[in-house]
């Protein structure tokens, strides 16, 4: 009947009970814009009216029943048509009958359980929604609103801290230290470098933070990396000896709290990404994995300028004394027992891990493969995936005026062959 | 949060990292670019900021400060460059300092900074705001500062690295803590600014030093020159510590002093060694230095070869010496040694056991550098301990000890001229010479005269002319017969022949001029005591008489001449000394002595005016004896013009010398006169050439008649007619002259002679034959043509005959008159 603009129709709107008081909660949609969202966290209960408006009062809308759902789904962008769904509950509000009036209707869903924290990703996206719904025999009235959820945790206060010696035999070792495995979103990453071993001409080190998105299972596993956060943390060359400070703040990013096996759907993983570059571009690094975790913004202590958060002078200390300690560094870089662990990895090797033959390598990319990696990715996992030749795009910050300028087209010459004699890249152990 | 907290997140400025460096005309260009950047940002920044959208204006000061990042500028585009944007940030200081004193606190504004992608804009951004947050709440202060500092390691490049410190640095100047008791714990005390300043300037000068290896070899020279233009921000550093007024002495030597030594030290780079050295030197107070020598000293010794420690050591010397002279020696020289105890120590002490500890363990040290650490230390006994005379003794010695070895190596015996140990050695000598003014403390120094002998002839000579000019300024006496004989040691050189002296033909002049000065040195041996300068003369000829002919002729007249004043000065004293007249003999018999080791040496007119001259003395002082004496004087000196004069130019002076003489001696009695005036007149008319004939003859008529000028008696010896005859035999001569000039000349000569012995009183000259000279001149006269040569003899006739007119019209009563003389 209202196809042909006669018949009754209503409009509904979803309020929530004391939803100028909650706290909102931006969450990215679809389109990639950002909404405020109402924030519940899990076992809350949602509670609200819906009301119905009639658009012609005084004549009486037919319908089958008034309901109200709270949804929990997971859609895969590419099986759009496959939704799934990990919560569906539902609320009657209405028998089948007549409506004659305006009416609201209370509801509650009590103490929710909301397992999962909303998130919209490159290839997947969770969200929670209430769906007022009133059935009709034609077509149903639905209104649907979107609700954010996050997922709180805490780690205990002693958490271990990430400490690794990695290198290249006879070209670099260095030694890292990262304060903790889990960081809260707020965080802030606090590490140094010790530099035991400096053969190659290093003209700047970064740490970058590395989203990996994956999705689907089987045969059907998309891996999605995504370069959150370049942060540089050192400029020039340094020499064996030299500690240099890591300090990063983490609330400026546009960060998630690490998700594993999300429903069997999707997971989301963080990486810290250690990169050195020498000076003919060639790059070094090292992937870690860090967790990432949600932290109760009461808890959360405000983090001020006066505490600076560096590696305490006792610990730079012990880190320094140790490594003095063994000045044969070669005898650091052969250690009997090989650790998986300490190999660093190269982008251009698809299989990494079986390759390593020497336990502390750190291996580096071929001078002629460092292009593709340039702008950010430079996760072995995902060459298939990514498009060799694209710059990619620095999806969090795309608001910034600025873009991420292609490193690579601002690729210096070379000036002066290196003095050092280095290895051939067909040389390295790896090849 | 994510609305406003990443403004700086990807923000890559188009400048590259890259070691290359472009050539210097694209200097010009890359600067202009950047700073046309920079002033685009800049002004952003500050319309941002007067609207008050902080967040926009960091993000253009970030962009600024991406221009920092380049890898393309010299270091010295490169300084200009960060000069045009620390002026821009101060802008942002400000803004910020303002509002965050008017309590509109940007909250986070210290940890919103950090989130700049890159590391140099980020961590200018962030030392600006901890110096707004330090300025706005001393809480912070000391947790900043240890946190700045430490953050800045990230720059691990050189040129950008030292910049950013140095931005560090400069803003921190004012905000250091200089206190010893913080009145809270978070404001830091003196101890934390010293640990800040001392980790700065660590970390500057790794990087500088690291420098020094960057690239290419053949770069090396650009690369120091680059470097020596960075060493001031580094050095700034040092000047911040000295500035810390709260730093006493003790705080200096327990944290600031070792802290720096053990940088510069272990860096191992020599040009950085040597400058900050030199900046620890210059920039604390003399107290810290005085109470920290050792130390200092210490690390000296460990610096690396190629360092230049003499300069080192000078520098510190002379800042000390002066520092000295200023508190005219009161210093509290007292030193705190290792084990805490307090001693009084010397400067000099000090710096000598160290200066030979340095020279002993750093056997690369050049030569030269020795001795200019020799000369430094030298400086400092001077200057600091005038008083001992020992110590500038001792560094002598010990320069002794240098030279010798110095000839052991290279295997000669003197340093070659215009070596650079040869100026080195020149100026050690010249310094006491110089500083004392007098060649009295010279020669109390034992080492000095050895030293002098180190040099080649020239230098030596140099030196010897140099100690005597010095005397002669100073006109001081030399009074004792050992003080005499060490100055002569001193200027050995001149006194005798050298092994190595040059053949004597090469410098007459200069060697003339030398003997003239040491003549003239003579002069200056003197003492009040007759006695005294007896001994002086006798002792200055022993040690002269080796010096040689060609010596003896120059420094001999001079000691004769003392000789002589000396016996004048014993006939002063004949009431006082009985011995006089025995001493005058004896002071005679030395100069006859000397006068005879001069003819011994083949010269003859020297000593012939020399015994002259003698027996004028002899004469006049008229001891016992005396006639005889004078007699041996004179006939000495006229043997000597018999045997040894054959010039006929000279032997007409000599005789006429030797006449005149006699004119003035009046001692001798009719025995010794007679041989004497006969001999004389005798020699006079065997001169060669008739007008010197006839004018030796002439004056010979003197050794017969002398007047009584001047209250003198009739001479008993007086005879009238043989002064005639002499006259007579002059005129006669005279005429024989071929010349009419000539003969006019010698006739009018002859008249003046007539005249003058007849105003004397010889009544023999009559006027007639006064007359007949003249006529017999008129005649002569008369036959010449005229020429100027006959002019000027007219003249001089006619004066004499205006003489002879004014005296006939004025008669002098005492003297004979011109009666019956006419003159038409």
């Amino acid at each position: 009947m209202s196809f042909f603009g006669f018949g009754q129709t209503a409009d509904i709107e979803i309020v929530f009970d004391d939803a100028d008081k909650r706290k909102v909660a931006e969450v990215k949609t679809d389109d990639g814009k950002k909404e405020k969202l109402l924030l519940y966290y899990d076992g809350e209960t949602v509670s609200g009216k819906v009301n119905v408006t009639l658009r012609k009062p005084g004549s009486k809308l037919e319908h089958q029943g008034i309901k109200v759902e709270l949804i929990g789904q997971i859609e895969l962008f590419y099986d759009r048509g496959n939704h799934h769904e990990f919560i569906s509950l539902v609320k009657e509000l209405a028998r089948p009958g007549d409506l004659l009036q305006h009416t609201s209707y209370p509801f509650e869903f009590a103490n929710v359980e909301k397992p999962y924290e909303v998130y919209t990703g490159s290839n997947v996206r969770l969200r929670y929604f209430l769906r007022a719904t009133i059935v009709r025999r034609l077509t149903d009235i639905t209104k649907e609103v979107d609700i954010a959820v996050h997922t709180l945790c805490s780690y205990p206060d002693v958490l271990n801290s990430i400490k690794m010696e990695v290198g290249i035999e006879d070209c670099l070792h260095i030694e890292f230290e990262y304060n903790k495995s889990k960081y809260h979103l707020k965080d802030v990453i606090v590490g140094k470098i010790y530099f035991l071993l400096v053969r190659i001409k290093i003209k700047h080190m970064e740490i970058s933070i590395i989203k990996r998105e994956t999705t689907g299972s089987g045969p059907n596993t998309f891996t999605e990396n995504e370069t959150v956060a370049k942060y540089e943390i050192m400029d020039g060359a340094p020499v064996r000896g030299e500690s240099i400070p890591i300090r990063v703040f983490l609330a400026g990013y546009d960060l998630t709290p690490t998700m594993r096996d999300i429903n069997n759907k999707f997971s989301v993983r963080y990486y810290l990404n250690l990169v050195l570059m020498d000076t003919e571009d060639r790059r070094y690094f090292k992937q870690q994995e860090v967790i990432l975790w949600r932290k109760s913004d009461k808890s959360r202590l405000p983090l001020h300028p006066h505490h600076p958060q560096t590696v305490s002078y006792q610990g730079h200390q012990s880190l320094r004394k140790q490594s003095v300690s063994s000045d044969d560094n070669s005898a650091r870089a052969t250690p009997s027992n090989p650790d998986p662990e300490n190999v660093m990895q190269r982008s251009v090797s698809p299989s990494m891990p079986e390759k390593q033959n020497g336990p502390l390598q750190m291996e580096r990319e071929k001078p002629e493969a460092f292009i593709d990696k340039l702008a950010g990715a430079h996760i072995n996992e995902n060459d298939t995936n990514d498009t060799s030749d694209e710059i990619e795009e620095p999806k969090p910050v795309e608001k910034l005026p600025v873009v991420d300028k292609p490193l690579i087209a601002e690729k210096p010459q070379i000036a002066e062959k290196p003095t050092l004699n280095r290895p051939e890249p067909a040389g390295s152990p790896n090849q | 949060m994510a609305g406003i907290g990443h403004p700086f997140l990807y923000v890559w400025s188009t400048a590259q990292m890259t070691n290359q460096v472009s050539p210097v005309e694209e200097q010009e260009k890359l600067l202009e670019e950047a700073l046309n950047i920079v002033k685009v940002q800049a002004f952003q920044m500050k319309r941002c900021l007067d609207k008050s959208k902080l967040m926009d204006a960091l993000k253009h000061a970030s962009t600024m400060l991406g221009e920092l990042r380049t890898s393309l500028l010299s270091p010295k585009s490169y300084y200009e460059l960060y000069m045009a944007i620390t002026d821009e940030l101060r802008h942002l200081e400000l803004y910020l300092l303002e509002e965050f004193q008017k309590g509109r606190k940007v909250a986070d504004l210290y940890e919103l900074v950090q989130y700049a992608g890159n590391i140099v804009p980020r961590l200018y951004l962030l030392i600006t705001v901890g110096l707004v947050y330090i300025k706005t709440n001393t809480n912070l202060r000391r947790d900043l500062l240890k946190d700045l500092v430490e953050m800045c390691r990230g720059v691990q490049h050189p040129l950008r690295g030292l910049f950013l410190r140095n931005y560090l640095l400069q803003c921190t100047r004012n905000v250091l803590p200089d206190t010893h008791e913080a009145p809270n714990e978070n404001e830091g005390t003196v101890r934390d600014a010293v640990d800040f300043v001392l980790m700065n300037f660590a970390e500057m000068n790794k990087l500088w030093v690291r420098m020094q290896h960057q690239g290419h070899s053949r770069d090396k020279e650009r690369r120091e020159r680059e470097r020596s233009e960075l060493r001031i921000l580094v050095g700034t550093n040092l000047v911040r510590l000295s500035q810390l007024e709260s730093v006493t002495v003790e705080d200096y030597r327990r944290m600031v002093l070792p802290g720096i030594l053990e940088q510069v030290v272990s860096c191992r780079d020599a040009i950085a060694q040597e400058y900050l050295m030199e900046c620890i030197i210059q920039v604390f107070p003399d107290e810290f230095h005085l109470a920290n020598l050792q130390p200092f000293l210490k690390s000296c010794a460990e610096l690396q070869p190629g360092v230049n420690i003499k300069n080192i050591i000078i520098a510190l010397i002379e800042r000390l010496a002066s520092y000295s002279q200023r508190n005219e020696g009161n210093m509290n020289l007292s030193v705190v040694l290792e084990d805490g105890q307090e001693q009084e120590v010397q400067l000099f002490e000090v710096f000598s056991d160290q200066v030979a500890a340095i020279t002993q363990s750093r056997v690369d040290m050049p030569q030269e550098d020795m001795l200019s650490l020799q000369l430094a230390l030298l400086k400092l006994a001077q200057r600091c301990h005038p008083d001992k005379l020992n110590y500038v003794d001792r560094v002598l010695a010990h320069t002794d000890k240098i030279c010798t070895d110095i000839h052991q190596s290279s295997g000669q015996s003197t340093l070659e001229h215009h070596t650079p140990v040869f100026k080195e050695l020149m100026k050690i000598i010249k310094l006491p010479c110089d500083h004392y003014k007098n060649i009295l403390v010279l020669i109390k120094l034992s080492n000095y005269a050895p030293l002098i002998r180190h040099l080649s002839y020239q230098g030596r000579v140099m030196i010897a002319v140099h100690l005597i000019n010095d005397v002669l300024e100073t006109n001081t006496a030399i009074s004792t017969p050992q003080d005499v004989e060490a100055v002569l040691g001193l200027l050995d050189v001149l006194v005798k022949d050298q092994p190595d002296q040059p053949p004597s033909e090469s410098d007459v002049e200069d060697f003339v001029e030398e003997q003239g000065l040491l003549a003239r040195l003579i002069h200056h041996f003197k003492s009040d005591s007759a006695d005294q300068q007896y001994l002086i003369t006798s002792t200055a000829r022993k040690i002269l008489q080796g010096g040689g002919a060609r010596r003896i002729q120059h420094t001999f007249p001079p000691l004769v001449f003392h000789a002589y004043r000396l016996a004048f000065v014993y006939k002063d004293l004949k009431d006082q000394d009985e011995m006089w007249e025995k001493k005058c003999q004896k002071i005679f018999q030395f100069c006859h002595q000397t006068i005879t080791m001069l003819v011994k040496a083949e010269l003859a007119e020297l000593p012939l005016r020399l015994y002259l001259q003698g027996a004028l003395a002899i004469s006049e002082i008229g001891f016992a004896n005396h006639e005889t004496i004078a007699y041996e004087f004179l006939s000495q000196a006229f043997s000597l013009y018999e045997d040894e004069i054959s010039d006929s130019k000279a032997q007409l002076a000599a005789i006429t010398l030797i006449i005149a003489t006699f004119e003035q001696i009046n001692c001798f009695g009719a025995e010794n006169a007679e041989p004497m005036r006969t001999q004389c007149a005798l020699a006079a008319s065997k001169l060669l050439k008739k007008p010197d004939q006839s004018r030796a003859v002439a004056l010979c008529s003197h050794l017969f008649w002398k007047g009584t000028r001047d209250g003198r008696p009739v001479w008993a010896l007086n005879d009238a007619s043989r002064a005639l005859d002499c006259l007579k035999k002059a005129a006669r001569v005279a005429q024989q002259c071929m010349d009419g000039g000539v003969q006019a000349q010698l006739l009018a000569e002859l008249l003046g002679r007539y005249a003058l012995l007849r105003e004397r009183g010889n009544q023999s000259l009559t006027p007639s034959l006064i007359d007949a000279i003249i006529q017999k001149i008129r005649e002569e006269l008369a036959n010449l043509d005229q020429s100027e040569e006959v002019e000027q003899i007219t003249k001089h006739f006619h004066n004499t005959l205006q003489h002879l007119k004014n005296r006939i019209e004025s008669p002098d009563p005492e003297s004979l008159g011109y009666e019956g003389l006419t003159l038409s």
